[in-house]
This record gives C-alpha cells, sequence and structure tokens, in this order.
C-alpha cells in the first residue's frame, strides 16, 4: 500500500506538470526562451547570475522544504489519510503549484523584484503595505507555532533533544572550519556531515539531554533565537544552513526509499469525519479549515517571497521556470505524501507501542482502530497527551519513520532520531531567519513612529528590541497558550495563506492586465484564487469564533486581535484588486 | 561512454559550484552590506552626510569602483528591500 | 629643522611679523624658507618682490613663496581625475565631472590641501627653518587639528576595512579567490591587506598624518600669535590657546602688534593704553609659560629686507 500510495503520487504529479503545468507555461505565462531572463538583462554577478537550472531547482526547493510539509500532514491526519492527501494532491495541483509557478515567472517579469513590489505595482501601495503587515504577523505566529511543536517533540524524546544539540555543535565547528581554515572545501564538507550523523548516532545511543519541562524548552528556543541572530552568520547559522541541505537530501532520499520498499498496508484509518477534531481539539470542518493545517506540502505564501527573492534573479532561462518553480512545490508535495504514508502505515504501530499508557489516559485503543468516528474525536487528543508521551505532530511523524525505516534493517530509534533531527533542524532554522526577518519588518513598520517621536523611533527600532519583541511575544503566546500549539499553527498558516492569497491575487492581475489571457486559462487562475481568498476568509472567521474563545485568556485578546486585524485587511485587499480589475491601472510588462 | 563522463564531469562542477554557492551566501549578503557601509561613510560628502575630511576621500576614491557600484546597486534596489533579503530566509 | 607658525586675524600683522621673523633666522645664519599659506597674500608686499608658487630667492640664506591653495586644489583634483580615468572604465557615462565640482567645494579641502602645502615644504630637509604666514585663524587651527582628527576617522575606516577584507577572507576559503565583475571588467577583490589598495592607502596615510600630527606637537614646532592688546583680543587668544591645548599643541610667544608706545599721548589715546597695560598684565597672569613681546606702532610699515631686520632686532627677540 505505501509503495502504491508514493509511486501513484509520482505518477499523478509528473502526469500533470508534463499536461498542466506546460499549459501553464505555454497560454498562461507564454514562456518565451528566447526573452532574456534579470539574471542576463541586470546581470551583477552577485544577486543576478544565471543558475544552472538543476542548481537552482535544488536551492529554491532548499528553501522552501522545512518543517512545514512535515507538521501540517502530521496534524491533518486525525481527518484520515485519504482527505490529507486529497488536499496535498488536488490543493497542490489546482492552487499551491499554480501560485509558486506565477509568482515567480512575475517576479521574473518584473526585473526580478519581490512579489509584494510587484503587488504594489498592480494593485496599490496600500497593498504593499498590507503585504509587510502580514508578514510581520506571520513572523511572530510562526514562532509561537514552531517553538510549540518543537518543544512537543523535545520534550518527549531526549535522544531528538540531544541530536538536535550536539548538531548545532556541529555547525559551529564547521563554520571554523569552513571559514577560518583553508581547509579543501570537500573535506570541510565530508567532516560536517560526518559529525552531523555523529549527533544522529549519539543522540540515539546515548541521549544525555534530557528536558522533559516544555516551559525551558521554550526559553532555551527563544535564546537560541536571538543569538543566533546576532552573532556573525558565518559562526552558525551560515553553517548550520549549510549543513541542513545534506540532512533535507539525505532525509528525502532515505524516506523515498524506504517508503517504497516499505510494502505496508495502512492500518490508519482512511476517513474519520467531516468535523473531526484536529485543531485545538474542537470540531474542525475539512473544509474551509484543511488550508489552516496543511500549508507548505499544498500551498503557502512563503513560497512566493522564496521564489521572487532570489530565485527569480538566478533563472537562467523562462522555459526553465516550470521545472524550478513548478517542480519543486511538487516534490514538496511528494514530501507531504510520504509524511502521511508513514503515518498511514505505521501510525498505529506506534500506537499500540504506547498501548498500555494509552488506557491509562483513557481512551480505547481498539475502538480507536475499528470506530472512525472515535477516531476522529479522539486522535488529536492521544497525539498531543503529555502522559502518553508520543510528542504531537512532529512525534507520531518521527516514530512512524522510524519505525518505516526499520522495514529497511535501520534500528527504530536511531530512524526517530534521524526523522527527529530533520524536523527540528528546520524549526530551529526557520525559528532564527523569522527572528531575523520579523526584526527587518518591525524597523519598516515602525517608520511612522518617527514623526511622532524620535527617541521612541530610536528605541523600537533599535535591533535588539526588535529582535526580543518578536521572539517573546512568540514565546507569550505559546507559554501563556496552555501549550496549543495548533491553535498557534492555525494561526500561522492562516497567516501564511494569506499571503498565498495576495500572491495569487497579484498573480491573477498580472495575468489578466500585463499577460492578456483570457478564457479558460485565465479561469484557471482566476477561480482558485477566488476559491482560496474564500476558503481562508471563512476559515479565519470560524478560528475566531471556534478557536480564539477556547484558547486561554491570555491569548485570547492578541490572537483574537491578530486574527480580526488580518481579517480587515484582507477585505481591504479584495477591494483594492477589484478596483484595479476594472481600472487600466498602469503595468509594466 | 565519452559523452556520459562529459556531462557527469559538468554535472559535478555544477553541483560543485552550487554547494559553494551554499555555503557562503548569506556571508556574501554580508560583505555586500559591509563594503556598501563603507562607500556610504567615505563619500558621505556626495550626500551631505557626516564624512570625514575630504583627504582620506581624495587618497581612496581612484580604488573604490567595487564599493561604489554596491552602493549604487543597493540604493537602486531601495525601494523594494524584501527583494535582496527575502531570498535567502530559509522559512517554511 | 625648526617650523614657525604665526597665527593672527586678518590685518593685525602677522605677515609683518613672520617676515621680519625669517629675515632675522636668514641673518643669523640658518637657512630660511618663509612660505604663505594664507590665501590673502602679501608676503611679497611686505618683502618687496614679487613672488609665487615657486620658491624664489630673496636675500642670503633666505627664500620665500606664496603657495596658491586653489590651484594645488585644482591641481590634486586633475590629479585624482587621472587616477580615475584609469580605473574606472564607465567614467563617460558616470558624469565623473559633476563629483569634481562637488568635491572643489566639500568641507575639508582647503584644509587637506593648506596641511599638503605644510607637509610638502616640512620635508625640505635643505632648510635650517620655515616660517609659515598662516591663513586667518579659524582656518589654521583647523588645519593645525587636522592631523589629529583625520586619524580619528582614518583609524575607523581601518577597522571598517579589515572587517571587509576578513569576511572576503572568509569566502576566498570556500570559494577561492574572489572576483567580481565591476562594469565589464574582471577585477580581483583581495582579503589580504598588503594587497588591497584602499587598505595601503589608509594605512600610508595613517603614518603620515601620525608624522604631522607629533611634529605639530613637538619642540621642533614654534607656534606664535600676532594680536592686538585689546580686551576682546585677549579673550580670543586665551580661546585660541585652549584650542590648540586640547590638540597638543603649545602656543610659546604672544606678539603684541601695533602697540601704543608714546611719550605724550593724547588723551583719546589714554584710555586705550590703560587697556593695554590691562591686558598685558592679565596675559602675563593668566597665560602660564607664555612670551609677551610688543611691537610699537610703526610710523611706517616696514617694507624690504633692512626695514623687517630692524624690526626683528629691535623688537622680536
Amino acid at each position: 500500500m505505501t509503495a502504491l500510495i508514493v509511486l501513484f503520487a509520482a505518477a499523478f504529479y509528473l502526469f500533470f506538470y508534463f499536461t498542466y503545468g506546460k499549459a501553464l507555461e505555454r497560454n498562461v505565462v507564454k514562456a518565451d526562451g528566447a526573452r532574456p531572463t534579470p539574471a542576463y538583462s541586470c546581470r551583477d554577478d552577485c544577486d543576478y547570475v544565471p543558475a544552472n537550472k538543476f542548481v537552482l531547482f535544488g536551492h529554491h526547493f532548499a528553501s522552501i522544504a522545512g518543517a512545514g510539509p512535515i507538521v501540517g500532514p502530521a496534524i491533518a491526519v486525525v481527518w484520515g489519510w485519504f482527505p490529507a492527501l486529497l488536499w496535498v494532491w488536488f490543493g497542490n495541483l489546482f492552487i499551491g503549484s499554480i501560485h509558486d509557478y506565477l509568482s515567480l515567472m512575475a517576479s521574473v517579469r518584473y526585473d526580478g523584484k519581490s512579489i509584494q513590489y510587484v503587488s504594489g505595482e498592480l494593485m496599490g501601495k496600500s497593498s504593499k503595505y498590507i503585504f509587510e503587515v502580514y508578514i510581520y504577523f506571520t513572523m511572530i505566529l510562526v514562532v509561537a507555532a514552531f517553538m510549540g511543536t518543537y518543544g512537543a517533540l523535545a520534550s518527549k524524546s531526549p535522544e531528538i533533544l540531544t541530536a538536535s544539540v550536539l548538531f548545532m555543535v556541529a555547525a559551529l565547528v564547521e563554520g571554523q572550519l569552513l571559514y577560518k581554515t583553508k581547509l579543501p572545501f570537500w573535506l570541510s564538507s565530508a567532516i560536517g556531515v560526518a559529525l552531523t550523523i555523529g549527533s544522529i548516532i549519539v543522540g540515539f545511543i546515548w541521549p544525555f539531554i534530557a528536558c522533559p519541562n516544555i516551559q525551558l524548552l521554550y526559553m532555551f528556543q527563544v535564546i537560541y533565537i536571538i543569538l543566533a541572530a546576532a552573532l556573525p552568520v558565518w559562526f552558525l547559522l551560515q553553517p548550520r544552513d549549510y549543513l541542513n541541505s545534506y540532512i533535507l537530501w539525505g532525509g528525502v532520499i532515505i524516506a523515498s526509499v524506504a517508503a517504497v520498499f516499505a510494502f505496508r498496508g495502512f492500518s490508519w484509518p482512511a476517513y474519520t469525519s467531516f468535523a473531526a477534531r484536529v485543531i485545538s481539539g474542537q470540531p474542525s470542518p475539512f473544509w474551509p479549515t484543511v488550508p489552516l493545517v496543511i500549508a507548505c506540502g499544498a500551498l503557502s505564501g512563503f513560497h512566493s517571497i522564496v521564489g521572487s527573492g532570489t530565485t527569480s534573479k538566478q533563472l537562467d532561462n523562462e522555459l526553465s521556470g516550470l521545472f524550478v518553480g513548478y517542480g519543486a512545490m511538487f516534490m514538496e508535495g511528494m514530501l507531504s505524501t510520504i509524511v502521511i504514508t508513514s503515518i498511514g502505515a505505521f501510525g498505529f504501530t506506534v500506537f499500540q507501542g504506547v498501548a498500555d499508557k494509552i488506557a491509562a489516559a483513557g481512551f480505547d485503543l481498539a475502538k480507536m482502530q475499528t470506530d472512525a468516528g472515535y477516531f476522529g474525536q479522539v486522535g488529536a487528543a492521544v497525539i498531543n497527551s503529555k502522559d502518553i508521551g508520543i510528542g504531537g505532530a512532529l512525534g507520531i511523524f518521527t516514530k512512524s519513520f522510524g519505525q518505516m525505516l526499520n522495514v529497511i534493517k535501520i534500528p527504530v530509534k536511531l530512524g526517530t532520531t534521524l526523522g527527529g533531527l530533520w524536523a527540528s533542524a528546520f524549526v530551529l532554522t526557520t525559528l532564527d531567519t523569522t527572528n531575523r526577518l520579523a526584526r527587518y519588518a518591525f524597523q519598516e513598520l515602525v517608520e511612522p513612529v518617527k514623526k511622532v517621536s524620535k527617541g521612541l523611533h530610536a528605541v523600537l527600532a533599535d535591533k535588539w528590541v526588535a529582535s526580543i519583541f518578536a521572539a517573546c511575544l512568540g514565546w507569550f503566546l505559546i507559554a501563556k497558550g496552555g501549550n496549543a500549539y495548533t491553535a498557534l499553527w492555525a494561526g500561522f498558516a492562516g497567516a501564511n495563506q494569506l499571503l498565498a492569497s495576495i500572491a495569487m491575487l497579484t498573480a491573477a492581475t498580472w495575468v489578466k492586465k500585463v499577460q492578456k489571457v483570457g478564457g479558460g486559462m485565465l479561469a484557471a487562475v482566476l477561480i482558485p484564487t477566488f476559491i482560496l481568498w474564500f476558503t481562508v476568509f471563512c476559515a479565519l472567521i470560524w478560528f475566531l469564533f471556534v478557536i480564539v474563545p477556547v484558547t486561554a485568556t491570555a491569548l485570547k485578546v492578541i490572537l483574537g486581535g491578530f486574527v480580526i486585524l488580518m481579517l480587515v485587511l484582507d477585505v481591504w485587499l479584495m477591494y483594492n484588486f477589484f478596483k484595479s480589475w476594472n481600472e487600466g491601472k498602469l503595468n509594466k510588462a | 561512454m565519452g559523452r556520459l563522463l562529459d556531462s557527469l564531469k559538468r554535472g559535478f562542477r555544477s553541483f560543485d559550484k552550487g554547494m559553494r554557492e551554499d555555503a557562503t551566501s548569506l556571508i556574501r549578503k554580508q560583505l555586500d552590506e559591509e563594503e556598501s557601509v563603507f562607500a556610504l561613510v567615505t563619500m558621505g560628502v556626495f550626500s551631505g552626510l557626516p564624512s570625514p575630511p575630504t583627504g582620506v576621500l581624495l587618497r581612496i576614491l581612484p580604488h573604490m569602483s567595487r564599493e561604489i557600484s554596491v552602493m549604487n546597486k543597493r540604493s537602486a534596489g531601495l525601494d523594494d528591500v524584501f527583494s535582496q533579503t527575502l531570498g535567502t530566509f530559509d522559512i517554511d | 629643522m625648526r617650523i614657525y607658525f604665526f597665527l593672527g586675524k586678518g590685518g593685525v600683522g602677522k605677515t609683518t611679523a613672520s617676515a621680519a621673523w625669517s629675515v632675522g633666522l636668514a641673518r643669523s645664519g640658518m637657512k630660511t624658507l618663509v612660505a604663505s599659506i594664507d590665501p590673502a597674500h602679501n608676503l611679497g608686499d611686505a618683502l618687496g618682490m614679487e613672488l609665487g608658487d615657486k620658491i624664489t630667492h630673496v636675500a642670503e640664506n633666505l627664500d620665500a613663496a606664496e603657495v596658491n591653495i586653489d590651484d594645488m586644489i585644482r591641481a590634486y583634483l586633475d590629479e585624482l581625475s587621472v587616477k580615475m580615468k584609469h580605473t574606472y572604465s564607465y567614467m563617460s557615462a558616470m558624469n565623473i565631472d559633476g563629483y569634481f565640482d562637488i568635491l572643489k567645494d566639500s568641507p575639508g579641502i582647503e584644509e587637506y590641501a593648506t596641511m599638503e602645502a605644510i607637509k610638502k615644504f616640512a620635508a625640505m630637509t635643505q632648510y635650517d627653518a620655515i616660517v609659515f604666514d598662516t591663513p586667518p585663524t579659524g582656518m589654521t587651527i583647523r588645519v593645525l587639528a587636522m592631523p589629529r582628527v583625520s586619524l580619528l576617522w582614518t583609524e575607523q575606516l581601518v577597522k571598517m576595512r579589515k572587517r571587509i577584507l576578513a569576511t572576503r577572507g572568509m569566502i576566498e576559503n570556500v570559494q577561492g579567490k574572489f572576483e567580481a565583475q565591476v562594469d565589464g571588467e574582471t577585477v580581483v577583490l583581495s582579503s589580504s591587506e598588503k594587497e588591497d589598495p584602499i587598505m595601503q592607502e589608509l594605512v600610508g596615510y595613517r603614518e603620515e598624518l601620525k608624522t604631522l600630527r607629533d611634529m605639530f606637537s613637538s619642540d621642533q614646532s614654534h607656534v606664535s600669535i600676532v594680536t592686538m592688546a585689546e580686551d576682546l583680543a585677549l579673550l580670543e587668544t586665551k580661546r585660541i590657546i585652549e584650542s590648540l591645548g586640547k590638540f597638543k599643541i603649545q602656543v610659546r610667544t604672544i606678539y603684541l602688534n601695533k602697540f601704543f608706545a608714546m611719550a605724550n599721548p593724547p588723551d583719546e589715546i589714554k584710555g586705550k593704553m590703560e587697556e593695554q597695560e590691562r591686558v598685558v598684565t592679565r596675559m602675563k597672569a593668566e597665560i602660564p609659560g607664555i612670551v609677551v613681546k610688543d611691537i610699537p606702532l610703526l610710523r611706517t610699515s616696514p617694507r624690504g629686507v633692512e626695514a623687517l631686520f630692524a624690526v626683528y632686532s629691535k623688537y622680536l627677540v
């Protein structure tokens, strides 16, 4: 069954790549191999330099892949593996990959300017500002959500905690080797990879760092992100990012091989119920809330930012855009497919491993296996229960991953540690990145304060203040929120999908007004855009009225405030869109 | 057979170049910043910023082509700061 | 070799004083050069000769020159322009001339050129003494302070440059020699201090500045102020001495020029003479270690070497 699903997914994506994808390339983007890309027309051998399309694919994929495609599906499987897969396949196909591809190509046509800039050009300056606000809120929510998922995982798994910390040390050493010595590059890299593998093995054999207190783990993460953002980049960030790519590719290859050769049927329920208790233990209707859970594997606004950041400036040829932008998103869909497969086939094995604890916590394991409806009600509670100790969404993934690797003769705990390091490496990288980005966005946002009070502005715009503020706000959200990371994850995903909405609206405007596409192909862009906007809007309203009231009091106001603000901006955005749609807004091809 | 080896060699060279760039992308961004600031500080006289006494500038100006072009490039991109920075961030 | 600076406001008599001093030194056997770096040149008038940029022989042991600072500035900028045309291939597109128009009037360019002129003359070791007729006080103080101020900036720039070179070094360790395209040409960006032209310039300039700074503060330099015995002038003189003191430059002598020394002063002048007395007393009391000399108001302004020597022997020594 596992092989079946994985191979089917591969075939699915390949088929649509060559049919739907090519149609988009021909009729919507109208990609022209002869037209010079910004990598050539603005070439400065620094940011703008043509890159080999395979290398660019690797970079782009590494940038967009992270913990997202893992955590999202791991939470969504409580609806059953089938609905989760459906969204990963069709959400990706009809919305996500189009979003990625069009953002990339629109940026290419605008000399590599960011999609935020393009939105300002096409839909008015206020759209640009809305974009910035969304980015800032997403940064704070990301910190809260990711700290929560990592905290849930690491507090229950000393192996993974040990491996993560040792990996940090490995990155520090690698930094010294690469940048401060004259050691040959590949030798330093090999040492770095060896140290990474070493940290996994040590974590597996001798998990000497254990921290069951989740609050302490949050504090550790906060201190880590502030420090990491403050230290010189070559010290920790750069070598860590570099080693992460080895972990990513290693993980993807091992996971694919294991998934294809596991030959196991799915014991996980295919479908539990429409409104299974997925987010914050509340009944969560699959529509409209699934985009709040599965973001990156199917659709993620961040990809538009990444695509229009470096990738668009390094695209060597318009015809490579499909492979890099569209293809990378499909690949991420494959990754999420593998995650769902792993849980689908081995999730119950994990449950059986802690059967006594499940019973002690008052759940009926046998009933979970036979009664899908019951599973939908209690599944998330079992996964997130501190007493049972699976470790949340990341926990169920890493443990089932360990089981899956066991099929190719890797000891279960080792496989679990590998999966755990994979996930945590990306969580931590996302955390310190967002802190730096938040600092940036915050400093932009407080610009207007200068007119009111120079002194206050000086304090707010100070880099330490901005950095600590963002980190602590995220920390506050998760620590005071009763560790309800699913709610915060949903909040983050919501903000992320709002970014996707802006990008899609921008892309749709571009397609109509600049590309002058009409008819069916325009519908192929417009319909998903509206569906996305409407779905996310409804999802956020649901979130406001169902989830916010049940979060801890301290959280209610902030989270509620965020959501209301985002909704208001969302409506304003739609207004901008319609205004520019009908006007003959200036455009530049 | 020869052609296969050739394309493998080329492939590896691209991979090698790509990995090396990967390993220095953030540092190169930092270098850009440092060079741009250096240019700004020394050439402040042209934009009304406090600057070193002109003597220093007269000495080093003939050698500053790189720093000036970095500064110009960044100034040109000031209306779209995110595009210059977001690509390096690893979110998701 | 000794270097003498005569400071003072315009019209206060410093040209006469510096010219007289140089004549005196020459007569006593020291090979002397007197140079005017004051844009309002009076040195030629005082010596009774035409003077220019080129060093003119005036009398035995005595040479003189009037430096045209504006010409110097233009010459520096021309030299810069030539250097830049070599290294900046896209000059014509960039309108470099625009840059130079700005530089011509930029803050500090006059001070820089004046300092370079001082440096040039101070390096002429064939002389035993160099006497400078300086620009008006404000400018001269800035010029004398310039080595110290420039050093502060240069040190910071050296630090910044070191950081850049260190960062380049890190990239080099991974990617090999760092090359960049600068307008169609491939340039190697060095990471070593010895190979980086900017670092070399900065370090070289720092050494020159240190030498000048030390020279100004040492026994080699004699700074004198030429002023008049009036209350306001006293306050100003004290301020000048304080400013220079901050830069560790010592003022050794005050010359009170156009001093009223009459046997039978008319009533209108009596008040002035009382002021003079007061000023001299206060000066000697409030400025420790200073030598105060007065030069009386002369019937005719001294012109020519002989007249100047008379002034020297009677009043300056």
